[in-house]
C-alpha cells in the first residue's frame, strides 16, 4: 500500500480511487482533520494559527503570502511523504484548501521535484475519457505495487 | 486566545456520495443505519456522512460500497459532521470545499462508466487517458490535406 | 440591536490564521461576517461576466460572491474585502471588486491586505466604520450643527476639542497628547473658555479617536464614533461640499485614512498604520533634525524642490539618514523639507490612493493638512487642486460636534 498525494488535494474522484485500488490518498482532509482534533490555542474555522504561515517558511520566503505559507503548511509534509502522486491539471474549480493559484503551483512544482513516480491527467469530459482516465490510474497504481 | 478543546478525537469522518440512477441517498441510508454498529451516520443531500473509529467506519463503506461499486464514491473529510464551522446554516454560504464537490459530481458520470468498463478491458490495452499533452497541435501532413480538401 | 451583516470576500485568512481575528472584530461591533451563498454555475458565470480572468478558485469566487450582492441576489447590510498581503493577483480582484461594489450598489465596502500578524484590533476601526455606515445612515445624513455641542478628537499624537454653537466653531482646543484623559481635560476646558461656556451648558458630546472609548465614557459622551466616518463628516462639513463625491485623506501621526465619500457618507476607505515613514512622525523627525517647529516646515517646504534631494528609502529611520546626508553634502533645509514632503505624499499616494477612487474635491484634513509643503506634494501627485478647509486640524472634534447634535433632546 503506497502513499499517494492527490492534486487537487480535496478531490472526491482521486482519493476515492485510489482507496478503492488499495493504496492510501493523501489528501487535505488529513491535515485538516489532524489539527480540528488536536488541542491548542482556538482558531477558527480550520484550527490553522498564525503560526502555520510561519512553518510554511520551510517551503516558500517570507515575501510569499501568508496565504501560501499557511497552506504549504498542510502540503508540504504530505509532499515529503508521499511515494506517488496523481495530479489533474485541469482543476481549475478546486477551492479552500486548493483555491489559492500560487500555492498550487508551488505544490506542483514540489511533487515534480521530488523523485516519486507522478501520473499526470485531466479531469475526464466524455465516457470515453472515463474509461482511459480509470485505466490509467488503476495501470499506474498497479504498476506502483508490482515495483514495491 | 482562549484554549480549543477538540470533539471526536480519534475518530475519522468521511463522505459517501451516490451518483446511482439505482439508487438514492435515502436507499443508501437506510442500509447505512441497518449496519451502523457504533459508528454515527448523518444522510445529506448527497449521501452519508459517517463518523467513528476507522476501522468501524471502513467496515461499514465496505458492506455499502458493494451496494452499487461503479456509483458510489468516498472521500475523507477533516471535520466531523454538522460543525458549526464549516455549517452552511452558520456561515451564511457554502463552505469553499462544498463547490468541489458540486464540479467533481458534474464528471463523475464518466468515472463511474471507467469503472463499469475496467473488468472487460484488455490488461494488456495501454491506457490514453485525458492529459495536459492530450491537445497536441494538429499533424502538419493533416492540415494540408484539409486546406486542400477545402481548395478542391 | 439587530446585528449587522458583513459579507466578507476573502482568499486565504482561514490559511492564514486570521479568520477568527475578522470574526471578534465584527462581532465587537455587533456584527457578523457571512458569505453569500451560491451554487458553481454562479460562479462559473460569475467570473466569467466580470471579465477578469483569475486563477486562483477562491478569487473566481469571491468575485461571484461580489456580482451576487451587487445583482441583489444575496443581501448584505456592508462588505468586507480580504486577501493575502503580497499577492498580485488578489490585489487585482480586491480593487476592481471594491470598484465594482462601490460603483453599483450602495453597499459600503472596505478592502483590507492581511498578513498572519494582522489582529481584530488592527480591524476594529475598520468593522466600526463599516457597521457605522450601516446602521446609522440617518445620524450621518445630519448637515447642520444645532444648539450647544462639545466634540473631542482623542488622537496618538494631539489632542483636539471644538465646542460649537448654531452651526459656527465657538471655541477650540488643541494639546499634544500627554495622558489620555489629562490631555482631554485640558483642551476642553481651553475650549468652552474661548467658547465662554460652560460644561453645563454642552447639550451633547461626541468623541473620535484613539482614545475615544476612555474619554467618552468619562465624560458621558452622547457618541463615541471612530474616525472614518466623523472625519468624512467633517471634511465636508467644513469644506462645504456635502452633497457628490468626493476624496478625504488624513495624514495622521499614526496612519493614514483615505476615504472616497458619497454625500458625506463614506462609500469605501483604506487605512493604512504599518509604516512611521507616511505618517506625520516623519515630518516630525524632519523638522527636529532641521532645526524648525513643525509648523515651520511647510512654509520651508514651499521653497524648495523635492527633486533636489536624493530619497534612498520611504523608511522613517533610512529616509532621515538620507536627509542627514544631504544636508551634510550642502542641500539647503528648504529642499531637504520639500523632499520629506514629497516622500510621505508619494507614500501615501502609491499604497494607499491606489485603494480608494479619487473623486474631486481632494480633501486633506488633520494636523499634517497645515503642512503646505505636503499638500502641494499631494496635489502634484494627484494633478488636482487640493483643497484645507478652515479648522481642518480638528476635523474629528468638528465631525463629533455636528453629529453629536443628533443627540439634543433625545433627537
Amino acid at each position: 500500500m503506497a502513499k499517494v498525494f492527490i492534486y487537487p488535494a480535496t478531490s472526491l474522484i482521486l482519493s476515492d480511487l485510489v482507496a478503492r485500488f488499495g493504496h492510501t490518498p493523501l489528501s487535505a482532509a488529513i491535515q485538516i482533520r489532524e489539527r480540528i482534533q488536536t488541542p491548542g490555542l482556538d482558531s477558527p474555522p480550520l484550527q490553522i494559527t498564525p503560526e502555520e504561515p510561519k512553518k510554511g517558511l520551510k517551503y516558500a520566503a517570507v515575501e510569499v503570502p501568508s496565504g501560501v505559507r499557511g497552506r504549504m503548511s498542510l502540503y508540504g509534509p504530505m509532499i515529503e511523504e508521499a511515494e506517488a502522486a496523481i495530479i489533474i491539471n485541469d482543476a481549475d474549480y478546486a477551492f479552500g484548501c486548493m483555491g489559492c493559484a500560487r500555492t498550487n503551483e508551488l505544490i506542483k512544482f514540489l511533487v515534480r521535484s521530488s523523485d516519486i513516480p507522478v501520473l499526470d491527467l485531466n479531469y475526464p469530459k466524455n465516457e470515453e475519457e472515463g474509461e482511459e482516465f480509470v485505466a490509467a490510474i488503476h495501470a499506474f497504481l498497479k504498476r506502483l505495487e508490482e515495483s514495491r | 486566545m482562549t484554549e480549543y478543546k477538540p470533539l471526536y478525537v480519534g475518530t475519522v469522518t468521511k463522505y459517501v456520495f451516490v451518483e446511482s440512477p439505482e439508487m438514492t441517498p435515502g436507499d443508501l441510508a437506510i442500509r447505512a443505519y441497518e449496519i451502523s454498529q457504533g459508528v454515527m451516520i448523518k444522510e445529506t443531500c448527497f449521501g452519508l456522512q459517517i463518523t467513528g473509529k476507522e476501522e468501524d467506519v471502513n467496515a461499514v463503506i465496505g458492506v455499502l460500497r458493494e451496494l452499487d461499486p461503479t456509483h458510489i464514491f468516498v472521500k475523507d473529510r477533516g471535520f466531523p459532521p454538522g460543525d458549526p464551522r464549516r455549517c452552511r446554516a452558520n456561515l451564511g454560504g457554502a463552505r469553499p470545499g462544498y463547490y468541489g464537490h458540486e464540479f467533481e459530481i458534474s464528471l463523475i458520470r464518466n468515472v463511474s462508466r471507467g469503472l463499469d468498463s475496467l473488468a472487460s478491458r484488455d490488461p494488456e490495452k495501454v491506457p490514453n487517458p485525458p492529459s495536459p499533452e492530450s491537445g497536441v497541435a494538429l499533424d502538419i501532413r493533416k492540415l494540408k490535406k484539409i486546406i486542400e480538401s477545402m481548395e478542391g | 440591536m439587530t446585528k449587522v451583516r458583513v459579507a466578507q470576500l476573502s482568499c486565504g485568512p482561514e490559511y492564514s490564521g486570521v479568520q477568527k481575528e475578522i470574526d471578534e472584530a465584527a462581532a465587537a461591533v455587533d456584527a457578523e461576517i457571512f458569505y453569500p451563498d451560491i451554487n458553481l454555475a454562479d460562479i462559473r458565470r460569475g467570473s466569467n461576466e466580470f471579465g477578469l480572468d483569475v486563477r486562483s478558485a477562491d478569487l473566481k469566487l469571491a468575485i461571484a460572491r461580489g456580482k451576487a450582492l451587487v445583482e441583489g441576489r444575496v443581501e448584505a447590510d456592508a462588505v468586507f474585502i480580504a486577501t493575502c498581503f503580497r499577492c498580485a493577483e488578489a490585489a487585482i480582484v480586491r480593487n476592481e471588486l471594491r470598484r465594482y461594489i462601490h460603483e453599483n450598489s450602495r453597499l459600503p465596502v472596505v478592502s483590507y491586505s492581511f498578513t498572519e500578524r494582522t489582529t481584530a484590533g488592527t480591524l476594529l476601526t475598520r468593522m466600526e466604520a463599516l457597521t457605522t455606515i450601516a446602521r446609522r445612515r440617518a445620524l450621518l445624513a445630519r448637515e447642520v450643527q444645532e444648539g450647544t455641542t462639545l466634540g473631542v478628537d482623542s488622537g496618538s499624537s494631539t489632542t483636539k476639542a471644538v465646542v460649537m454653537i448654531d452651526n459656527e466653531i465657538a471655541g477650540t482646543g488643541w494639546l499634544p497628547t500627554t495622558a489620555v484623559m489629562k490631555s482631554a481635560q485640558d483642551v476642553i476646558a481651553r475650549a468652552l473658555d474661548e467658547a465662554g461656556v460652560k460644561m453645563a451648558d454642552v447639550e451633547a458630546i461626541g468623541t473620535t479617536g484613539y482614545g475615544r472609548f476612555l474619554v467618552g465614557k468619562e465624560i458621558k459622551a452622547d457618541l463615541i464614533q471612530e474616525e472614518l466616518t466623523v472625519n468624512s463628516k467633517g471634511a465636508v462639513y467644513l469644506a462645504d461640499t456635502q452633497h457628490g463625491p468626493s476624496t478625504v485623506i488624513d495624514i495622521g501621526g499614526m496612519d493614514n485614512k483615505a476615504i472616497s465619500v458619497q454625500d458625506g457618507i463614506p462609500g469605501s476607505f483604506t487605512m493604512g498604520g504599518i509604516c512611521a515613514g507616511a505618517s506625520g512622525r516623519f515630518l516630525e523627525m524632519t523638522a527636529k533634525r532641521l532645526g524648525v517647529d513643525i509648523t515651520e516646515l511647510g512654509p520651508l517646504a514651499m521653497k524648495g524642490t523635492s527633486g533636489n534631494v536624493p530619497m534612498n528609502s520611504y523608511c522613517i529611520v533610512f529616509g532621515t539618514q538620507s536627509l542627514v546626508n544631504a544636508l551634510a553634502a550642502g542641500s539647503t533645509p528648504e529642499d531637504v523639507a520639500a523632499a520629506a514632503c514629497h516622500s510621505v505624499a508619494e507614500q501615501v499616494f502609491e499604497q494607499q490612493l491606489q485603494e480608494v477612487d479619487i473623486k474631486e474635491p481632494v480633501i486633506m484634513v488633520g494636523g499634517t493638512s497645515l503642512i503646505q509643503g505636503l499638500v502641494r506634494a499631494m496635489g502634484d501627485l494627484l494633478q488636482s487642486t487640493v483643497v484645507v478647509p478652515h479648522h481642518s486640524q480638528y476635523i474629528g472634534a468638528v465631525g463629533s460636534a455636528l453629529l453629536a447634535s443628533g443627540f439634543i433632546k433625545g433627537e
